[in-house]
């Protein structure tokens, strides 16, 4: 190999090894400025800045909750929630049950020995714990107190929902979760006496939309789940689980008789429960598809509610949804919207303005 | 309706979470407990299925009340309020599932003991529960009523107790 022949060789070496490291520099530009984007519209989908209106519709509607929960069960309050030897079953066997799980979560019998330091009997400290949660209830209602009236009734209705975990269904559990959500969520809202009396500012936008948007994720999870979980069983495509569901006791309102004219139907309303269920966390965040998807299952909750007569069930559902994707949701916002907004967004100092109606949707901000 | 095939990616699944949700520490781990709690206190402690995959059948306790002077009665558990009624469902439904079994003759005790309570003079329970399958819609048509499994029974005394 000649001398020149090596210098030639070694050129086109630097030059390919310059080219590689450049391509190299170029790729990694690539990939962090995809992550960058990523990143941002991630920050942008967890924070949108929102008003307070689904915080509002969420209190209100949890604090009737609430008030509804406490008036159904007056008359056996006592009677579900009693010791041994005087109720239904003995409160401190589901209080043992909890505590095997852990010993921190909240229960009656925890107000029952406090109680007992001051001398009040247990009976007594029930019937406070019962006043106390109609009172939180309606505190919440209409706005008072908010932040404190919304911990104390997590507390009190997790104590009560705990000590009776034998007896807990569906119903529990969520206003478990919206009782969570309400107290960790920025209040108080606008519309509540706290604003109007106190004069106590409004949660910051974008906190106020990371809570509303944790609450949207966990509806999704929900349905999706509850969904997938119903197209396995058979009973749902062929409309038998609907007729076992509405003639079982104790959800049987409505006559057999009356059901088996409509005996065509249950496999259609069978199916579509399935296919609402399961299309929810899709077909919520499409603006086209959101009030259709939204308004049928508000109508599934609603039947529920007055064909089964699970009131307390339906009731919850209902406010967890409005809250999370009915009240407030501009009709052109759409996820995908939010995401590509974010990139652009996320260079943008927070929205902290507190008196405007409604932020601007990230579709009319790209628009503009 | 699945394949058989994907039975062992959902065993993995579900092994997965469990060590995700600490279910895999041992009873007295903090990391269990901790998370446990939090579960609960977010209302997430259970699945949610919503009468999912298929709607089992319902579950009925009867009491015989034997009297002092040999009168039968028949009671069922109950409640005043319906919130308290479906509640009570609930309970009866869990009764029936494997993962109660321990504690099935105490919660069947305690309810028989509330009933007693009502009616001093009784001096037996006998408490039958066992599951009811309603019939099908198309049965129904052809007048079938629903039909009663019983599922085990127990025998209350004022001064023994014995299951049978």
């Amino acid at each position: 190999m000649t001398e020149e022949t090596k210098i030639t060789n070694a050129k086109q070496n630097r030059e390919s090894h310059r080219i590689f490291i450049s391509f190299v520099g170029f790729c990694k530009g690539v990939v962090m400025a995809v992550l960058r984007r990523w990143w941002s519209g991630f920050l942008a989908f967890l924070f949108p800045p929102e008003t307070d209106k689904w915080l509002g519709a969420l209190r209100i509607g949890i604090g009737l909750q609430l008030a509804v929960y406490t008036l159904f069960l007056r008359s056996d309050w006592h009677y579900l929630f009693a010791s041994t030897g005087r109720g239904l079953v003995s409160r401190k066997l589901g209080e043992a049950i909890t505590s095997f799980d852990s010993p921190l979560i909240p229960k009656l019998a925890w107000l029952v020995a406090a109680g007992g330091y001051v001398h009040i009997s247990e009976d007594a400290v029930l019937s406070i714990a019962w006043a106390c949660l109609l009172c939180t209830g309606l505190l919440l209602s209409v706005g008072l107190f908010s932040r404190v009236a919304a911990i104390a009734a997590w507390f009190l209705h997790l104590c009560a929902a705990e000590s009776g975990g034998l007896f807990a269904y569906g119903a529990d559990n969520f206003m478990t979760t919206g009782l969570f959500y309400l107290m960790l969520s920025p209040l108080p809202d606008r519309y509540s006496f706290d604003h109007w009396l106190l004069k106590a500012d409004v949660g910051n936008p974008q906190l106020l939309g990371f809570w509303r948007r944790v609450l949207q994720v966990h509806m999704c999870f929900v349905y999706f789940i509850g969904g997938l979980a119903k197209c396995l069983g058979n009973g749902w495509w062929d409309g038998s689980n609907l007729w076992r569901s509405l003639t079982r006791p104790p959800f049987n309102l409505i006559s057999p008789d009356i059901l088996v004219r409509f005996e065509y139907a249950l496999p259609i309303l069978g199916i579509s429960i399935c296919l609402v269920e399961l299309g929810y966390p899709i077909f919520i965040w499409i603006k086209k598809t959101r009030l259709f998807w939204l308004v049928c299952i508000l109508c599934i909750h609603a039947a529920i509610g007055l064909a089964m007569g699970m009131y307390l069930f339906a009731l919850v559902m209902i406010v967890l949804n409005l809250a999370a994707f009915g009240v407030g949701m501009s009709r052109n916002q759409s996820l995908t919207a939010e995401l590509t907004a974010g990139r652009s967004e996320a260079q943008t100092p927070a929205f902290n303005q507190r008196e405007s109606a409604r932020p601007e949707s990230p579709c009319r901000r790209n628009a503009a | 309706m699945l394949p058989s095939a994907s039975d062992r990616y959902a065993r993995k699944a579900e092994l997965i979470a469990a060590s995700f949700l600490g279910k895999e520490a041992g009873a007295y781990s903090p990391v269990r407990r901790g998370i446990a709690t939090y579960l609960h206190a977010a209302g997430i402690q259970a699945g949610y299925t919503f009468f999912a995959p298929n709607i089992p059948d319902y579950h009925k306790l009867t009491f015989e009340l034997y009297h002092e002077d040999g009168r039968i009665e028949y009671q069922s558990p109950h409640v005043i309020g319906r919130a308290a009624a479906l509640r009570l469902e609930s309970l009866l439904d869990r009764l029936a599932d494997q993962r109660y079994e321990p504690i099935r003759e105490v919660v069947v005790k305690m309810l028989a003991l509330a009933v007693w309570r009502e009616r001093p003079d009784v001096k037996r329970i006998r408490a039958t529960f066992g599951a009811i399958s309603p019939p099908d819609i198309n049965d129904f048509e052809r007048g079938k009523g629903e039909s009663f499994q019983p599922m085990f029974s127990y025998d209350f005394s004022l001064r023994e107790q014995g299951k049978q």
